[in-house]
This record gives C-alpha cells, sequence and structure tokens, in this order.
C-alpha cells in the first residue's frame, strides 16, 4: 500500500491547529506510519510542495502572500481540509467583518506599505474545500480519527449534533440555567464538551451547526440581560464569517458597532 | 406485604448501614440534584436532574471488540447496586425500559446492569416541581421498597420479596406499622396531560410556538428516563482493532435519520420534534398498549427554552 | 445466552459487480428468509448496513449492494473467501403467499430492483402459482442496469418493460425513455386480483402510488419496500421509524394504507 502523501501549512494563524497535530506525542510516530508528511513548513526543513492527496490548512487569508499560496496548493492537492476554526469560520481574526473600518484603522500598518492586506476571510472564500475538521483548536483525537478513517479509504464523517448533545453525555447541569451566554444549543459538537466539562460556558468554536436556531438563541442570551453588542460579539467571536444570519439578526451596516 | 416505620432520625444510620455493602445511590445537591453514592447527604426538595437511566440503558456499551476481523465478544459486567429516593414516574420508566431490553429480545448488557439492583422508592407527597404531569400517565409500583415522608418518621411499604429481605435483614431499625397504604396515599395530584389521539392533531398549528423555540439541542431526549433510541459505531483504536460501541442517540438532530447519500428523513424541525412526543405518547402506545412517557417533566424542566408541550398539547381543542 | 446484536462470521462465496457502483454478493445462508426481508451485514472497523435479500437458494443468499457511504464500500470492496460479518435476517417480507393465484405487477427503480429480484425467482420457481406477472424496472441508463443475465430469461417469462430516464444513446431499443413512473401512466393495468410491490427512492415510490390510484388501485393492493436508517434491525433503536412503525420490525416491507405517503416526518 502506497503511503498517502500529505502536507500540513499554515497561513496567517496562531499555529495552535498545528501543534494539534504535533501535541500527539504518543501517537505521532503511528500517524507518520500511515501517512507520509511531504511539506510540513512549520516543522520541516525540506518541503516537497509539488502532490498531494491531502493538504491540511490551518489559518485564515489575511495578506495576497496567503492567497497566492493557498491557491497553489489547492492546485497541488487532491483534497483540501481545513483545519482548525480560523480556516474553517475565520475566528477571531475575521472579525474585520464585523466591525466598521474606523474602528481599526489606526491599526493597520502604515509605514510598512509592502503588507497588503485583504479582507481576512477563511480559506472556503478563495478555494474548494473538501472536508473540515472545525475547532479552536481541533482536538488531538480527531485529527487522528481524521486520519485513521482517510488511510482506510472511507469518507470521514462530520458530527452535526450541537455540543449539548455530548455536553449531556458528560451530565453536566445546563450552565444557561445558571445565567451563563452558552452558545452549546447552535454550536457543532465533536469536542466532547470540554470547555462545559470545565465550567466554562460554550463560545461557539466549532461554528454553527446546520439547523441552528439562531433566533431563539439571541432571545435566551437577551433574556439574560445581555446586550445586542455583546451577544453579537460572541456569536461571532470563534463562528465568524460562518454566522451569517448574525448580520441580518443583530448588526447591520449602519449600527453604532 | 406489610408496612413498617423508620424513625427520620435513624434514616442516616439506615442508609449508612445499607452502603457499607454496595453502592447506595441516594439524591444528592450539588450544582442540580444528582443520584450519587451515599455520603452522608440526601436531598428530596426536587426531583432528580438526571435519572437514573444511564446507570441501566448506559451510555456507552461496548458491544464487542475486533481485531482485524476477527470478532472478540465481550461479556457484561455488572456490580451490585442500591438506589434509594428513586421516585415513581423513575420507576415507572424503569419498567417501560425493561419491556422493550428484557421482553422480546433480551439485551445482555442491559440485562447485566439491571440484574443485581435493589430499588428504594419514594413518594412525593407534592408534586417535586412545576413541570410535573404524572398524573393520569399511568404511574406503577416497580419498586423493592417505598418510603412515604411523614414529620416524624418515614413509613416502608414492602412492595416485592427483594423488599422483604432487605427489610429482615436490617429490621432493627424499622417497626411494624398498623397502617394499610390506600390508592388514595399513593395518588399524586399534578397537572394532567389531556389523553387523546394524538394523531388527529398533528398538524395542528399550536404546535408551531414549541417548533420554533426549538434549538434542537438534544436535552429532552437525554434527560428522559425513557427514551431509548440508541447508534451502534464502530470505533478505532489502532487501525486494525476497535470497538463496536452502543451510544445513547436523540431524534431531534438530522443525522438520527441521515442515510448514506446524506439524504434526511427528517429534514425538518417541527417533524423532529414532533417525533419525539409522538413516539413517547402515541407510537408506543400503538405498539405497546401503554404510554411511554411517565410525566416527570424533565423534558420540560431541562429544555433551554422550556417548551412545555403538555399545555400545547392541552390547549389544543 | 443469544446476543442479538453480535453478528455470525462468513465468507464471501462469489462477488460480481453489476454496474460501476454496485456489487453483488453471494454468502452462505443464515436462518430462513423470504424476499424483502434483509439482513444487517458488517465489515468491522467500518460498520453495519441493511441490505435486503436479493435472491436465495437453500444454501445461499445473495445481495445486491449500492456503495453509497463507508460500510458498503467497504462489503463492496470485499473478494471471494474474504470475512464478513452478518445478521438476520429481520423485517417481514413481501406477502407471496397472498397473491397465489393472483397477477403480481413489480415496480423497481435503480437498487430498489434488487429487493425484487427475490420475488421474481420466487415466481420462476412457482411459476405455476401466479397468473400475470408484469415488471416495470427505471434506471438511469444502461450502466446502471443490474441483472442484465438474468434479465434475459425474466423477457422470456414475464412482462417485462425497462425505461432510462437519462439515456441519451438510441443504439439499443430494449428500453423506453423516461421515468418507470411514465410508461406506467401510459398503461392499461387490470387492477382485478393484483398486487402490486413496489420498490425505489421515496419520490418515485409517491408518484408511483399517485399514478396507480388514479389507475383504481386500492390501497390494500400496494406495498412498499422502503428505506431508513437502522442499527438494531429489531425495533430498539428507532431510528427506522416512520411515524408509529417500525421499518425494520413491520417493514421493510409496508402495505400502503399502514404507512401512506412518504412525507418526510
Amino acid at each position: 500500500m502506497t503511503k498517502l502523501k500529505v502536507g500540513f501549512y499554515g497561513i496567517t494563524g496562531c499555529a495552535g491547529c498545528q501543534l494539534s497535530v504535533i501535541f500527539q506525542e504518543d501517537d505521532l510516530l503511528d500517524l507518520l506510519e500511515l501517512v507520509e508528511i511531504r511539506a510540513w513548513p512549520f516543522i520541516k526543513d525540506v518541503n516537497d510542495d509539488e502532490t498531494f492527496d491531502y493538504v491540511f490548512m490551518e489559518g485564515l487569508v489575511a495578506t495576497n502572500e496567503d492567497k497566492e499560496r493557498l491557491l497553489k496548493i489547492r492546485k497541488n492537492t487532491k483534497i483540501l481540509i481545513a483545519l482548525g476554526a480560523c480556516a474553517h469560520t475565520g475566528c477571531v481574526p475575521a472579525y474585520r467583518h464585523f466591525t466598521l473600518q474606523k474602528n481599526y484603522a489606526h491599526l493597520l500598518y502604515e509605514k510598512n506599505k509592502n503588507i497588503s492586506d485583504v479582507q481576512p476571510s477563511p480559506i472556503d472564500s478563495f478555494v474548494q474545500v473538501d472536508y473540515v475538521i472545525p475547532g479552536c483548536p481541533p482536538s488531538k483525537q480527531e485529527i487522528r480519527t481524521f486520519l485513521k478513517t482517510v488511510v482506510l479509504g472511507n469518507i470521514p464523517k462530520s458530527y452535526d449534533n450541537p455540543v449539548c448533545t455530548e455536553c449531556k453525555l458528560h451530565n453536566n447541569g445546563c450552565l444557561l440555567e445558571v445565567k451563563k451566554p452558552c452558545l452549546g444549543p447552535i454550536t457543532r459538537g465533536g469536542c466532547n464538551a470540554i470547555c462545559i466539562n470545565g465550567g466554562l460556558e460554550c463560545w461557539g468554536c466549532r461554528g454553527p451547526t446546520d439547523d441552528a436556531n439562531l433566533p431563539v438563541m439571541v432571545t435566551i442570551l437577551r433574556k439574560q440581560g445581555h446586550g445586542l453588542k455583546f451577544i453579537k460579539d460572541r456569536l461571532v467571536t470563534f463562528a465568524g464569517t460562518k454566522m451569517p444570519a448574525v448580520r441580518k439578526l443583530v448588526y447591520d451596516k449602519n449600527n453604532k458597532a | 406485604m406489610g408496612v413498617y416505620t423508620l424513625p427520620r432520625s435513624q434514616l442516616h444510620l439506615f442508609l449508612a448501614v445499607l452502603s457499607k455493602r454496595s453502592p447506595v445511590y441516594v439524591p444528592v445537591k450539588r450544582d442540580a440534584i444528582r443520584f450519587e453514592p451515599y455520603n452522608g447527604t440526601i436531598d428530596f426538595s426536587d426531583n432528580a436532574y438526571f435519572p437514573i437511566k444511564e446507570h441501566f440503558f448506559r451510555k456507552r456499551e461496548t458491544i464487542l471488540r475486533f481485531d482485524g476481523q476477527k470478532l472478540i465478544t465481550v461479556r457484561p459486567t455488572s456490580s451490585k447496586k442500591i438506589f434509594f429516593g428513586v421516585r415513581r414516574c423513575d420507576l415507572t420508566a424503569l419498567k417501560h425500559q425493561d419491556s422493550i431490553f428484557q421482553k422480546q429480545y433480551k439485551d445482555p448488557w442491559y440485562k447485566a446492569q439491571r440484574a443485581n439492583t435493589i430499588l428504594i422508592g419514594y413518594h412525593c407527597a407534592t408534586p417535586p416541581n412545576k413541570y410535573c404531569f404524572c398524573d393520569g400517565m399511568g404511574l406503577e409500583e416497580y419498586q423493592d421498597l417505598m418510603f412515604y415522608e411523614q414529620k416524624t418518621q418515614f413509613l416502608v411499604e414492602v412492595t416485592s420479596v427483594k423488599g422483604a429481605a432487605l427489610i429482615k435483614k436490617y429490621r432493627r431499625f424499622f417497626k411494624k406499622a398498623n397502617k394499610r397504604i390506600t390508592d388514595a396515599d399513593k395518588h399524586i395530584k399534578t397537572r394532567k396531560l389531556r389523553k387523546r389521539d394524538f394523531n388527529a392533531i398533528y398538524d395542528h398549528h399550536a404546535w408551531t410556538a414549541g417548533v420554533n423555540k426549538c434549538l434542537s439541542c438534544t436535552a429532552c431526549t437525554a434527560m428522559c428516563p425513557t427514551c431509548y433510541c440508541y447508534e451502534l459505531h464502530d470505533e478505532l483504536d489502532t487501525l486494525k482493532h476497535g470497538t463496536r460501541c452502543r451510544i445513547w442517540s436523540s431524534c431531534q438532530v438530522k443525522a438520527f435519520t441521515r442515510i448514506a447519500g446524506n439524504h434526511v428523513f427528517r429534514e425538518q424541525r417541527e417533524h423532529r420534534f414532533k417525533h419525539r412526543i409522538y413516539h413517547q405518547i402515541q407510537y408506543f402506545r400503538e405498539q405497546h398498549g401503554f404510554d411511554l412517557c411517565t410525566g416527570c417533566g424533565r423534558c420540560i424542566a431541562a429544555c433551554p427554552t422550556r417548551i412545555d408541550w403538555v399545555s400545547i398539547a392541552n390547549k389544543i381543542t | 445466552m443469544i446476543q442479538t446484536l453480535v453478528p455470525r462470521k462468513v465468507k464471501v462465496l462469489h462477488r460480481f459487480r453489476e454496474t460501476p457502483d454496485i456489487v453483488s454478493l453471494t454468502l452462505p445462508k443464515v436462518g430462513t428468509c423470504v424476499p424483502g426481508q434483509f439482513y444487517q451485514l458488517s465489515v468491522l472497523g467500518y460498520g453495519e448496513a441493511p441490505i435486503s435479500v436479493a435472491s436465495y437458494t437453500t444454501k445461499t443468499v445473495q445481495f445486491t449492494i449500492r456503495q453509497a457511504g463507508t460500510v458498503t464500500n467497504a462489503l463492496a470492496n470485499l473478494k471471494k473467501g474474504d470475512t464478513l460479518y452478518i445478521r438476520g435476517p429481520y423485517g417481514k417480507g413481501y406477502p407471496l403467499k397472498e397473491y397465489e393465484g393472483k397477477n403480481i405487477i413489480l415496480i423497481g427503480a435503480g437498487c430498489g430492483v434488487a429487493t425484487l429480484r427475490g420475488v421474481i425467482d420466487y415466481i420462476i420457481h412457482h411459476r405455476h402459482k401466479y397468473n400475470d406477472v408484469f415488471l416495470f424496472f427505471g434506471y438511469r441508463n444502461v450502466n446502471d442496469i443490474i441483472f442484465k443475465k438474468e434479465a434475459v430469461q425474466w423477457k422470456e417469462v414475464f412482462n417485462f418493460k425497462t425505461a432510462l430516464s437519462k439515456e441519451k444513446s438510441t443504439t439499443c431499443h430494449d428500453w423506453t425513455s423516461g421515468h418507470i413512473t411514465e410508461v406506467i401512466e401510459g398503461l392499461k393495468l387490470r387492477t382485478k386480483n393484483t398486487g402490486v410491490f413496489i420498490c425505489g427512492p421515496p419520490r418515485m415510490i409517491n408518484d408511483t402510488v399517485a399514478i396507480l390510484k388514479k389507475k383504481g388501485f386500492t390501497d390494500e393492493q400496494l406495498y412498499l419496500s422502503t428505506e431508513r436508517l437502522m442499527y438494531c434491525g429489531i425495533g430498539m433503536c428507532c431510528h427506522c421509524m416512520i411515524r408509529g412503525k417500525f421499518t425494520c420490525k413491520d417493514g421493510p416491507v409496508f402495505r400502503f394504507d399502514e404507512i401512506g405517503y412518504f412525507k418526510n416526518d
């Protein structure tokens, strides 16, 4: 059996998702037996980026360089996987979509004109993405399961249940009951409700489920006494551009955000 | 089979002695009331947040193991457990689960968990919370002992051979009482779910109020003491070794009816929302002759938006 | 102790590729089955899938599997002599006994023809017990046609029509172009003493039933074979419920009045 040719790349992002791959100390060697890592600029000196079967792409497009790189990689791989929340939703860096230019104008590079930025956007706004491994960062387990699945020639399944499903399986009490703005009900699960197990409410890092009932979620948060600005921020902090209804719901261009 | 009394002051002593032999699960106040092994405290102020279902129909059950294409059978293991303070709705729910897992097809994993249990009930003198609707849901006797709380003592009704044996063993705590527990004592007065043919009101617009508030978060099915849907998954440890697991499933999500090719049979939230309710109170009755639901009200109490489907259904004329 | 969810080990006796995405596997028979019932086939590590009986002899049973997901892909990749696991049979089959001495119409589309194959075999073996038998099978195009070899014999024995909805080439005239529902619509069918067995995708079943009802068939004459997500096969996991009915236990073959039209609920 020929090994799958795999590449790991990162564009604008914190590299945490790539670390999530590296941190599988116990299984890393086993993984290397399954796949041939052709390129991983983050940890490898010599990178051969000609042809891949699978490329895991972390980060989002924030500069023209990112864009060029992404387009080139897309051409060279059969399957492109968005690794982590930035690549999937845009996550925190994509917040520029939800604020007015005057709010961030003073933060832009003024002297270094060679840094040409684009509106930070997840990679699926530029290229076709075949699979998504969501999460900020994705769990080690999830990445491993994904690799095993594709090595066996299977179709990776996405987990579509909300976070609540797994949260209840961990016997957690509902954080909404104690007035915490938990986004569990509308957020895609698969994370084993790790935040709620530790007492932290869900921030929605895995993006909304495909049938998220957003109006009701907003109503709940409003009833808890949160303002529109808080709700808007909370909804898009991690879910980024994958929370399109937010704009219609609590945000419009003329809003004095 | 007889009625005994246990002074209130003796309850903790009794539980302490009882828990020396095997873990006694009692309702304990944590962030919510939960069944936990007895540790000196007990709380009857409300019904337990989670039902005892998970101790029998467990969240994750290993059906078999495999090594390549070699199947390794897994023998179910069980340990002795005593449950104290289980309310009537949960006892009835257990009976319903028994009728699913132990009737036509004997489920060995469920049976193993169920085999070594003693159930000690606690009778609700008043409805523990405003969501209960067990009155008229056909609650039954399914315990070994039943505790009725009174001012200074507990009346203990023996309802099974196992219960009688338990009393005999710990006879020093109990005094024989000259009282009979009547049906009036057993009655819990709560709000009611109107009995009717629910098929006739499936398309009624009143359901929309509930549907629109539903988040499809699956809390209702996970908290339900009777919901018994499950799914089987092959999980790989390495590329060859792994287990086939049975895990809980919820009809509130699309994945519940999604088949290969990405076709979802219950696509709309409306149908998923109604499916749970209808399975509980209509479909199950069609198949088994009685309601699956026991009226514990957890699906309403656990719902982040408190969708009170009972009043929605009751209001439909 | 019978462990109902634990399958038995069998080996593939024969494998035949029907179309680019459909494979037939012949396995040793487990239990006794009738056409319309299904077995749960599994490849360890991949999962389990309910597959209906395509045909059977006293010692073997054949499954015709369309590659649609993980399990069916794994099943289709098996070779002769490979190990797989099986449990069953489950469900209710077609009411062949009830329709002895009467006419039978079989309507199938795509892989749905596979479940009807068992009925055809049964009728061929007991030809004297049935009157007129009509077969109406629809496929997308020539490449999708399954049981090409067997169809030669079927043409001799039965009134047999094939419709191809997406075929453009006109080199072969064994078929009508268009949907099978259109073919049925254009035909005169005797409704008296006739049973109709239908298997196909939900929309095709709905359309077909509507047409047949217009032609005067009653609910009691129409039998549908349905498909749902299933895990247990014994009426416990509840994934296959069509309203109050379990596809695995009360079906997969339902009389039309039991479940009505597919409504997504």
